[in-house]
């Protein structure tokens, strides 16, 4: 087993919106913990996730083991946004004055948006209603880099690899490579990587 | 906005204070301005909601709140205002000259000679009729051409989306337009056309004729082809019609003869929109066109007809058509005004008492403005035990 | 993770633990019907069905996968079935007769339910069933028990040849934890029904449900589920943690038992509180529970679903009154629990503190304030919607559309899979009938025979293209033989959309990729001699003419089948018909004439009303080019 976790469990929340690669990267996050001899569990809801529905995963990682699939209200450690609306709903639920975040803050829009019907929030407002619901929060736009590594979806691995910087968790790149190798096809494991290493950077330049 | 509102200006108040109230008569002005509103059948349909606070289907709605009097005092001259038939500046009775027309036409054949005559002179470029392809139900259609207009002469008893096709073609096309109008298209068109929405005004100016139809009713087309599929079964229809008798009945022309079905068959019919209008001569054309009446009984009254002249600009075509002769004239019976003077009168209170029924107050009549001059001559007069 | 070698510890999803279980069964038929949460198992045996020697099939539906699996089994096959929680009722009748008759090979029926229906009409509870015939009922409690009890299961179907339900919830089969594996089998069984016996000789015998025979046969019956309860009573499945004289005994099973502990964790309990954890839960081991109820006067019953343990162990305990005393008892019945809706820690937490008078918070109710407001004012609800390039979008536009103009009050029925969404705005509100599979249909067949009572309004239905074969052909019959004025819409998109693309009998291949006879739709419904009319729902106008057609043709049953591949679709994805674009000059925006049609109503993804620009434009990334935009535009202001 690597080094010991910073909580035990350590309750982590991956949340985004359908098609932006929650499932894998939480899974990701999974198998490079089960690598290190954790016991993880993992509760998922992407009933409707296709039909532009949020979605949010639960990690629950332990030494022991045996943690529920949905985490207790408040006890989150970490979230990790891929879409800034998300982290503020998850917040609000499973947030408290100790938890940090990180988040992408690129938004994808609700068709209550797209249509006119409702108003998305300016991004100054997201950016001060995550901080005040957290101890320490970490924003970054990884739209560019994702699509000039040929996806949106790219956004999903940086983002892991912005919580690797963290250090809370233990995420070394040669266990990312390990386990992301055996998820992707071999033409995308590079690129995998190169995403990773940029997500490391991401927060040391804001913070 | 609140779905309920009933103050909306837009398709919301249409909804509430229109179609809900089962006042919507069909007149199709609100169709072809937007997506949101079609026609179908003989029915005005709200197929998507809209939520605009204000919009042209409302402002050009009849049976929207409307100032009649405004509109009289900007179409007509005062002088010629006669309380129970609008605009009055002369009655006719008059048949067209060529006997091809009134073969071919309803009665006389004046509205088919006089939008022959305005195409021929270049007084419009196009006319939109009531197509005459499916009897039952017409659908209105631009001609241009003299010749066709003969095919779309005869009476139709289930209304036509006319003014949709006019708002169609005024948007599209360049030329003048005369329109044949029942009274409640006229109505509508003449809002249009005295209060037109900044878009709308440069289309308004195209309309340069309308020829309005007395008209006492018309049919639910759901309800009427139910009653043709009863009576006449799949024999094709050739006309209609229904003339003026002490035992009414219509008349079905078909190719296996001549059916007649009872008069209360038909009233059963008739769309409930058409107990609220108060308008039998079409008071808001330039020249109003009806069935003629006299002593010399229905055989020849039924090739006439019965003309009121309301504008300048229809005078001018009447006096066109007597100096090309495409229009043959006779007298008016004496007593012919004050009957017509009656008639009208008396579907003004019925569609008064309906209203107020509707309200349970007489100063809430829905569209009507219940200060307007007409409405409180029409309060004022004595109908007896009807 | 199927290929995965012996004490290999990997991340499962609970339902890939279940496959990996029936693999190492050995199982041989793998039969079942698309159900979130249900159908990653057989998808995922699917996939190895070639190396593992396996037959896996999505049949037409429940009952006829039961019925395939039940085949596999009478010629002593290990086989399995696999459906969410509203399939065992469409199987219930052949599940019935099973049950009297009893197994060969082992029989595994795989229930996977729904608590708090998260992708469901409902929240079926099947454990009752298992009560309700007399079979055995397995609800494991965890990854590791998902993968160990279905093999198990397999192994006590045989014991007792009888079918055995293994039941499994959406937190346990769509979440992952660590699952160690085992051993997978090599054997290679030989398939032959044998009937040369008398048919009680339930292993040479013909299978024959005869009057006469269901005495002995449901005596037989009783006898396998009282050697289950003793198997029960010793099984690893059902243990206890906790003092020896708790103040509280909870007993739960499934997934609450993971509820249960991070409750007591966090409250610190485990000194106080026992924990009674049941994998068997039909029969009930009764000495089990009278040993453990003996222990503690209060007793809390902790499940998902229905009380169904509650009752039963209420039961157990008057039965047992002498031996175990009066007993409290809490659960969902009393109100410790909510009566409806699925669990979670917080409702254990609040539940054990309701019974033992204690209290907890972790988060401060300011802070709670704080996140309140601020969802209030940031976080506005994603409601679902239709796929950008979805045909579902423009059916029920012109379905809509159709009924409106008609005039009738006429309504839609409608039916179960992504098209369900038809009831919301995404559908513009168009379905006002939404129940079972295939209820659309049959419900429309009887709306449509109430002419006589002066019924006018017109009667649509809707189904899917799986749907049609699942549930819809009896009730389509019987609206045929029965002459009902009414009319069907198949809104064909090729596949069975909404639970990932499995393929139908209408499909050009099965579950395993082999090619198979693809059932015609439309020549089945010509078949029946009715009015069938072809359509392309991106066809506005046309297909428009053609609905408001078949409306004013009524007195008979008419189908229309509205033909085009799911957005989604494998034969779609990545390929754009037409390249929009958007004249701004052209668009009305928000103007009467307008008001935004294209986004404020039509509300495709791929279109985003632009606040700033105050225009619509086209979100190219999303958009999937199926040019319908382009005819709802009242400006031509999108281009196609």
């Amino acid at each position: 087993m690597g080094k010991k976790l910073s909580c035990d469990p350590y309750n982590l929340i991956i949340a985004g919106v359908g098609g932006q690669g929650n499932v894998l990267a939480s899974r990701v996050v999974g198998d490079m913990m089960i690598h290190q001899g954790y016991k993880v569990t993992i509760g998922e809801t992407f009933g409707a996730s296709q039909r532009g529905g949020s979605v949010m995963s639960h990690l629950r990682i332990s030494a022991r083991g045996g943690f529920s699939p949905q985490m207790p209200k408040g006890k989150a450690h970490m979230v990790v946004a891929l879409e800034p609306m998300e982290a503020i709903r998850v917040l609000a639920t499973y947030g408290n004055p100790k938890v940090k975040a990180l988040c992408n803050t690129r938004p994808i829009q609700s068709v209550g948006v797209i249509c006119g019907d409702q108003i998305y929030p300016e991004k100054k407002h997201i950016i001060q209603w995550i901080e005040s619901l957290c101890a320490n929060a970490g924003f970054f736009d990884t739209t560019k880099q994702a699509l000039d590594l040929g996806d949106s979806i790219f956004g999903n691995i940086m983002a892991l690899g912005a919580l690797a910087a963290t250090g809370d968790l233990p995420m070394p790149l040669n266990i990312f490579k390990t386990v992301i190798s055996k998820k992707v096809v071999p033409a995308k494991i590079a690129t995998n990587l190169k995403a990773f290493g940029i997500g490391m950077e991401l927060i040391k330049d804001k913070k | 906005m609140d779905k309920n509102d009933k103050s909306s200006k837009g398709q919301q108040g249409i909804n509430i204070n229109v179609l809900k109230q089962g006042l919507c008569t069909g007149c199709s002005a609100c169709v072809n301005l937007c997506p949101s509103m079609e026609y179908y059948k003989d029915k005005t349909i709200l197929l998507h909601d809209c939520n605009l606070d204000k919009g042209r289907c409302f402002t050009y709605c009849p049976r929207a709140p409307t100032d009649f009097e405004m509109l009289r005092r900007e179409l007509f001259d005062p002088e010629d205002m006669v309380l129970e038939l609008g605009s009055f500046k002369g009655l006719y009775m008059t048949r067209a000259t060529n006997e091809n027309i009134r073969t071919g036409a309803q009665h006389g054949g004046t509205v088919t000679a006089l939008i022959q005559l305005a195409l021929a002179q270049g007084i419009i470029d196009e006319a939109v009729l009531a197509d005459n392809n499916d009897l039952l139900l017409p659908s209105a259609q631009p001609i241009a051409d003299e010749d066709e207009v003969l095919e779309k002469a005869r009476s139709k008893f289930v209304v036509s989306p006319t003014v949709s096709a006019f708002n169609r073609i005024s948007r599209a096309g360049e030329g003048k337009i005369g329109v044949v109008a029942t009274p409640c298209q006229a109505q509508a068109l003449t809002k249009m056309k005295v209060n037109p929405v900044l878009e709308d005004k440069l289309r308004m100016e195209k309309l340069k004729l309308v020829i309005g139809l007395f008209c006492g009713w018309a049919l639910d087309w759901r309800k009427f082809q139910k009653l043709m599929k009863e009576k006449a079964g799949d024999f094709k229809i050739k006309g209609m019609d229904i003339p003026p008798s002490n035992h009414a009945c219509m008349e079905v022309y078909t190719i296996k003869g001549t059916i007649k079905v009872p008069i209360e068959e038909i009233s059963n019919c008739v769309r409930d929109d058409c107990s609220y209008c108060f308008d039998m001569t079409c008071e808001f054309a330039d020249i109003s066109v009806g069935s003629a009446r006299s002593k010399e009984g229905w055989d020849v009254d039924k090739g006439w007809n019965q003309l009121i002249v309301r504008t300048s600009k229809g005078a001018q075509l009447l006096a066109l058509a007597r100096e090309k002769g495409v229009l043959e004239f006779k007298k008016v019976p004496d007593n012919n005004i004050e009957k017509l003077k009656k008639a009208s009168a008396r579907k003004k209170h019925a569609c008064l008492m309906n209203l107020a029924q509707k309200t349970g107050n007489w100063d809430d009549l829905i569209y009507i403005d219940s200060g307007d001059p007409v409405v409180r001559h029409i309060r004022g007069m004595n109908f007896g035990q009807q | 993770m199927l290929e995965a070698k012996k004490d290999f510890e990997a991340l499962l999803m609970g339902n890939d633990a279940i496959a990996r279980g029936a693999l190492e069964a050995g199982v041989n038929v793998v039969t079942g019907y698309p159900g979130t949460p249900s159908s990653e198992i057989v998808e995922q045996l699917a996939k190895v069905a070639e190396e593992s020697n396996l037959y896996v099939e999505w049949s037409v539906n429940e009952k006829v996968a039961l019925e395939v699996a039940a085949a596999g089994s009478y010629a002593r096959l290990k086989s399995m079935c696999v459906m969410k929680q509203v399939g065992v009722n469409v199987a219930a009748d052949s599940l019935l007769h099973i049950a009297e008759y009893g197994t060969r090979g082992g029989l595994v029926l795989v229930s996977c339910e729904d608590p708090g229906a998260l992708s469901s009409t409902n929240e079926g509870d099947s454990r009752p069933y298992a009560k309700m015939m007399e079979f055995p009922l397995l609800e494991p409690g965890d990854f590791q028990e998902a993968k160990d009890m279905a093999k198990w299961a397999f192994e006590l179907s045989e014991d007792i040849r009888n079918i055995v339900m293994l039941r499994s919830v959406t937190r346990l089969s769509h979440a992952s934890g660590n699952v160690i594996m085992g051993e997978l089998p090599k054997d290679r069984p030989k398939a032959a029904f044998e009937f040369s016996s008398i048919p009680m000789d339930q292993m040479k015998g013909p299978i024959l449900a005869f009057p006469t025979l269901v005495d002995p046969l449901r005596r037989r019956q009783l006898e396998k589920l009282s050697k289950a309860e003793k198997i029960f009573e010793g099984s690893p499945f059902n243990k206890y943690t906790g003092p020896a004289k708790p103040e509280l005994l909870i007993i739960t099973s499934s997934v609450c038992k993971l509820y249960v502990q991070e409750a007591l964790d966090i409250l610190g309990l485990w000194e106080r509180v026992g924990l009674l954890k049941l994998g068997t839960t039909w029969p009930l081991p009764s000495k089990l529970l009278e040993q453990h109820l003996g222990i503690c006067e209060k007793i809390f019953i902790v499940e998902e679903g229905t009380p169904f343990l509650e009752d039963n162990i209420k039961a157990l305990a008057a039965e047992k009154a002498k031996q175990v005393g009066i007993k409290t008892f809490f659960g969902r019945k009393d109100g410790t629990l909510p009566p409806v809706n699925e669990l979670n820690p917080d409702l254990l937490i609040k539940g054990i503190n309701f019974i033992l008078g204690e209290s907890y918070q972790f988060v401060s109710d300011e802070y709670k304030a704080k996140a309140l407001e601020i969802i209030a004012a940031g976080a506005p609800v994603r409601e679902l919607t239709f796929c950008p390039g979805c045909p579902h979008r423009a059916s029920f536009w012109l379905i809509n559309s159709a009924l409106k103009l008609d005039n009738r009050a006429g309504f839609l029925c409608g039916d179960i899979g992504c098209y369900s969404l038809g009831a919301g705005p995404c559908g513009f509100s168009t379905i006002k009938i939404l129940q079972a599979m295939g209820s659309g249909m049959g419900m429309a067949s009887g709306f449509g025979k109430l002419d006589k009572f002066g019924m006018t309004q017109p009667i649509m239905a809707v189904c899917g293209d799986s749907t049609f074969f699942h549930a819809v052909i009896p009730a389509l019959v019987n609206a045929v033989h029965n002459r009902s004025d009414m009319i069907l819409v198949v809104l064909d998109n090729s596949g069975t959309a909404m639970t990932g693309f499995q393929p139908h009998p209408g499909s050009p291949s099965g579950a395993i990729g082999t090619r198979l006879p693809v059932l015609d739709i439309e020549k089945l419904c010509n078949s029946l001699n009715v009015r069938v009319e072809m359509g392309d729902p991106f066809d506005l106008k046309g297909t428009r003419e053609t609905m408001l057609d078949l409306l004013e043709d009524g007195g008979n049953p008419r189908v229309l089948i509205l033909k085009q591949p799911c957005a989604l679709s494998p034969i779609k994805k990545g390929q754009k018909m037409y390249e929009m674009a958007i004249d701004a000059n052209l668009c009305l925006a928000d103007l009467c004439g307008c008001n935004k049609l294209c986004t404020r109503v039509f509300k495709c993804p791929g279109l985003i009303w632009d606040t700033q620009k105050e225009k619509v434009r086209i979100d190219e990334v999303l958009c999937t080019g199926c040019g319908v935009c382009a005819d709802i535009c009242p400006a031509k202001a999108i281009k196609a």
